[in-house]
């Protein structure tokens, strides 16, 4: 038996989290393959807050409630985002699917989530009395792992307004569609007046959670190009050391091999 | 209807678009019992006992001691068990099943059963493993003298991996005993007839107290011709001991880890080339059989006769191996041992060409067998072999001798492109004299007294078309209305033994039955009566007999020949290979229908490319199966290959209803020896990749080795 709660407001939802326990539920494509019985959910594509994409001075906000297609219609969504998220399963699911629920679930594979952590994104949470803004690596806390309490809703993603043009992004899939990720990859980088002031690189499904390593980064941070590459070997190097991966389909020489493989490339795109 | 390849809609296509068709999953549920098998949790384990759960009232256990006749399932030979014996030979070996109202409860008994078991060290690996459960052998020509006096010898060990047929609606039988004794059993399957001959003897009862027919059934591949037998006899002898109706509809799960797939082979070849003529080889081939032989045999037989390829060796040696290992057993899959040899032949082929530094294709045409020449088993190719024409076809359309020439130039960068093609035949019917021997397919025609005439043969439809295109032969030669002839699915107690949907034969060998048939009632036709017709099964004159112990005559009337080509560009940085296009020529005679026949080639042509690269079963280290679901399990969707392309080439079959002869496997045989060619020389030909399927992991352990 399934019990639902379909409210209509933020409010009413927060209420309901607060007094009963639900399962928050977008789109429900993770959630109706694991029919778990006598599941209580939350359905929460009727709230207006949460179904909206808007843009402030800082933030594009995302409801965690807009679905993938509805992302990939809206032009104010960042090219790199759309590159991840149109190669998530196949039409029917990204009709349904959600940028919640793509968190929500915790894995490590989930595309748009990939990129949310290379772009340094926010996700706003709320619950009945209180609401905080959490970083986005900050909100995994490992292998399915959440900082999310069982009152707590994932209202909103807010993404950078700024830095999205020049960016890298690769998904290796066991096929062209309906694939779950086995290794993914999304860089973003900037330079301003001749020196680097952006080089973010994010790797996913290789591990427990989507890995950043902003410490290496900095090796590169306020370099010119010409420096960089000087430092090429050696940031590659350091990569190389500090990324532990896990085997899951695909061993974790080949997923650590792509890694490497593609971070390089990254790197000489942008000329270094 | 003009022609008789003029496309019809199917007969199923209404049904099955709306949803309106029945599979056994739709059936209400009310007084039906659930059944669920308790199985193997060890590869190979001595069965202590069973601490059987208190059972509610209403529900029942039922293991080996339950069955009323022979605890051996029919198949070829005698050893796959209904409910194991002393041991469990696989993971999954079915001990037992529980049949209830709930199945909630069901599933919650089988849990709570304590299985006492002796664990025993199991046979994993079919390269190591000593026992053989057949070893066949067979040549012609002068080995020896061929070998002393060529310019070039060559060796290769070859492999095949393990492969699912991913069918849409997972294996589910049904059981109901009736008031009178009998047993009828229904589900989804291809062979009606086997699964009766097989319940006779579990249940020990007489033919006519055992009634099989088929229900509407979503797909088999080969998965369903064996198999049902099996899972059929479970569920009757739990509804004998329960007195009452079960079903087992097994989840994707237990589908894929513990029903037969295809087997998986290693093969040693040797070669000796004069002239540039390949003029011996001596071929030992090893099948993994898993646990039981089920149809090992038969597919071992087909596989080995197919190991020298398209090519005219005069001399030639073939062993062919069936290795027993502790692994799920393995059965018919669409092509039935041909799909291994072809790919294996067609790799060595292209190697020994490579070595020797010639043009892989030109190497291949200079040896391609002719019309004339002798088979690999001293039968004949009594017919035309369209080979260099298709050939010729399939350059045109793909451009495959523009784009060889060009990715044989060094490539850099990151993405690199590679074109390859193989040739295949497949055997069209059983395998040597089994039609007239053991088979004896008898048709059918029952002409009621309103001038509609019903088809009565037990060949099933699982959607590949046989429902449609049959009709359309009687309607031909009636000149009736198509929609004037009637077609169930086959019920053992109203048609006659037809044989089996399998082996590509069912138009061939029963579709020209039922030509004959309708001639014939034509010639007597007497309008308002009620007139039963039948034709039997008559081998055509022209066979040299075949004879299995020596493997000596014409093992098929004739063949069916495919051309495939296919290219693909290459992601050195991920090892990611995509299928830029793929174009494959099918010669299968007179295709009955167009559309249906196109169909079946797309179809089989996406099946093999699967086979190429992503379609593959992993193992732990115990022996379980992993990747046992369909977001592990990996089989090809329309965005993998975008450009494909079937075509087909028509040479008139005479003994074949209006020149058709078989289809069915046909497409599913030549893609992984095209595709590993393809990789090959994006990869520079600097390797030699002697396996299918090929993952993207391994292209990338190569391009590590070659830096």
């Amino acid at each position: 038996m399934v019990n639902g709660f379909f409210p209509h407001s933020l409010q009413e939802a927060l209420e309901i989290l607060s007094q009963h326990s639900a399962v928050p539920y977008g789109g429900g494509t993770d959630l109706m393959v694991q029919n778990k019985p006598c599941e209580a959910y939350l359905f929460l594509r009727k709230i207006p807050e949460m179904t909206q994409i808007k843009v402030d001075d800082e933030y594009i906000r995302i409801g965690a409630a807009v679905t993938f297609t509805e992302a990939l219609a809206d032009a104010r969504v960042p090219q790199l985002m759309k590159e991840a998220v149109s190669r998530i399963a196949a039409p029917a699911i990204r009709n349904a699917g959600t940028f919640g629920g793509n968190l929500g679930n915790g894995s490590a594979k989930a595309d748009s989530v990939l990129i949310e952590f290379v772009s340094d994104a926010k996700l706003l949470i709320k619950s009945l009395n209180k609401e905080r803004l959490v970083e986005v690596d900050k909100f995994y806390l490992g292998r399915k792992k959440l900082d999310l309490a069982a009152d707590e809703l994932i209202v909103e993603v807010l993404l950078p307004k700024n830095g999205w043009d020049k960016f890298y992004y690769q998904k290796v899939g066991g096929r062209n569609a309906l694939a779950i990720s086995r290794v993914s990859f999304a860089g973003l980088f900037a330079i301003e007046d001749g020196r680097i002031t952006n080089i973010a690189s994010a790797f996913g499904a290789v591990a427990d959670t989507v890995l950043r390593y902003k410490d290496l980064e900095n090796m590169l941070l306020g370099k010119t190009l010409a420096e960089a590459k000087e430092l090429k070997e050696e940031f590659l190097k350091a990569y190389n050391e500090r990324m532990v991966l896990t085997r899951g389909r695909v061993s974790a020489e080949y997923r650590k091999t792509v890694c490497m493989n593609l971070l390089r490339d990254f790197l000489t795109q942008y000329g270094i | 209807m003009t022609s008789i390849s003029d496309p019809v809609v199917k007969r199923d296509h209404d049904a099955k678009i709306s949803g309106r068709a029945l599979y056994l999953c739709d059936y209400p549920r009310d007084g039906i019992l659930t059944g669920k098998l308790l199985r193997s949790k060890y590869a190979k384990a001595r069965i202590l006992g069973v601490d059987v759960p208190e059972l509610p009232e209403g529900y029942v256990y039922a293991d080996a001691r339950d069955i009323p006749g022979d605890n051996n399932v029919q198949m070829v030979c005698d050893d796959t068990p209904v409910f194991t014996r002393e041991t469990a030979e696989y993971i999954g070996d079915p001990i037992a099943m529980i049949a209830g109202p709930d199945p909630e409860v069901v599933e919650k008994l089988i849990s709570q059963c304590q299985v006492h078991y002796e664990e025993l060290e199991p046979t994993l690996d079919m390269e190591t493993s000593e026992e053989f459960f057949f070893d066949y052998n067979y040549g012609k020509g002068d080995l020896e003298k061929a070998f002393a006096e060529a310019d070039h010898v060559f060796t290769e060990t070859l492999r095949t991996g393990h492969t699912e047929q991913a069918y849409m609606e997972t294996q589910s039988m049904m059981a109901e005993p009736e008031a009178d004794g009998s047993m009828c059993i229904h589900g989804s399957l291809q062979c009606p007839f086997y699964v009766k001959n097989a319940l006779k003897r579990v249940l020990g009862l007489p033919a006519e107290k055992v009634h099989v027919y088929q229900d509407v059934t979503g797909g088999a591949f080969g998965g369903k011709e064996g198999f049902p037998s099996m899972l059929g006899a479970q569920v009757a002898v739990t509804a004998n001991k329960a007195k009452a109706p079960v079903v087992c509809i097994l989840d994707r799960r237990e589908d894929i880890e513990f029903t037969s797939k295809k087997h998986p082979s290693v093969s040693v070849y040797k070669a000796a080339v004069k002239d540039g003529k390949i003029t011996a080889m001596d071929i030992d081939v090893k099948f993994n059989a898993g646990a039981y032989t089920t149809l090992t045999p038969v597919v071992l037989q087909r596989g080995i006769i197919c190991a020298s390829g398209v090519y005219n060796v005069e001399n030639l040696h073939i062993r062919g191996r069936a290795v027993k290992t502790n692994s799920v057993p393995n059965g018919a899959y669409r092509g039935f041992g041909g799909p291994q040899t072809f790919f294996t032949a067609e790799t060595f082929v292209s190697h020994i060409a490579r070595k020797l530094g010639l043009d892989v294709l030109e190497f291949k045409k200079a040896n391609l067998c002719k019309q004339g020449d002798l088979t690999a088993t001293s039968g004949k190719y009594h017919f035309r072999v369209p080979l260099p024409e298709m050939i010729q076809e399939v350059d045109e359309a793909i451009g495959y001798s523009r784009k060889h020439a060009e990715y044989s130039k060094p490539q850099t960068g990151r993405y690199r492109k590679g074109i390859g093609m193989s040739l295949c035949f497949h055997g069209a019917g059983f395998t040597g004299s089994a039609e007239q021997d053991v088979i004896k397919a008898v048709a059918r025609l029952h002409k009621y007294s309103d001038n509609s005439v019903e088809i009565l043969i037990s060949n099933t439809d699982m959607g590949q078309g046989l429902h449609s295109t049959v009709p359309k032969i009687a309607a031909k030669e009636l000149n009736l209305p198509y929609s004037k002839i009637k077609m169930k699915l086959p019920d053992t107690n109203r048609v006659p033994d037809s044989g089996p949907t399998a082996a590509s034969r069912s138009m061939m060998v029963v579709g020209e039955l039922v030509r004959r048939a309708s001639i014939k009632l034509r010639e007597s036709w007497i309008d308002g009566e009620e007139q039963v017709v039948e034709e039997q099964f008559k081998q055509p004159d022209f066979m040299i007999p075949f004879t299995l112990a020596n493997f000596h005559g014409d093992a098929y009337p004739t063949y069916s020949w495919a051309v495939n080509a296919i290219e693909i560009e290459l992601d050195t940085l991920t090892g990611l290979t995509k299928v830029i296009d793929a174009c494959g020529s099918y010669e299968v005679g007179t295709p009955i229908d167009e559309n249906i026949v196109l169909g079946q080639m797309e179809g089989g042509f996406l099946q093999s490319i699967g086979c190429a690269c992503i379609e593959h079963i992993g193992y732990d280290s115990k022996g379980r199966i992993r990747n046992n679901s369909f977001s592990d399990f990996l089989i090809p969707t329309a965005k993998d290959v975008p450009h494909l392309k079937a075509m087909l080439h028509v040479v008139e079959y005479p003994n074949g209803p209006y020149g058709a002869k078989g289809a069915g496997e046909l497409p599913v045989v030549p893609g992984p020896a095209a595709y590993i060619n393809a990789v090959e020389q994006a990869l520079g030909n600097k390797t030699y990749i002697s396996y299918a399927p090929i993952s993207a992991e391994d292209v990338c352990e190569i391009l590590a080795k070659e830096a």
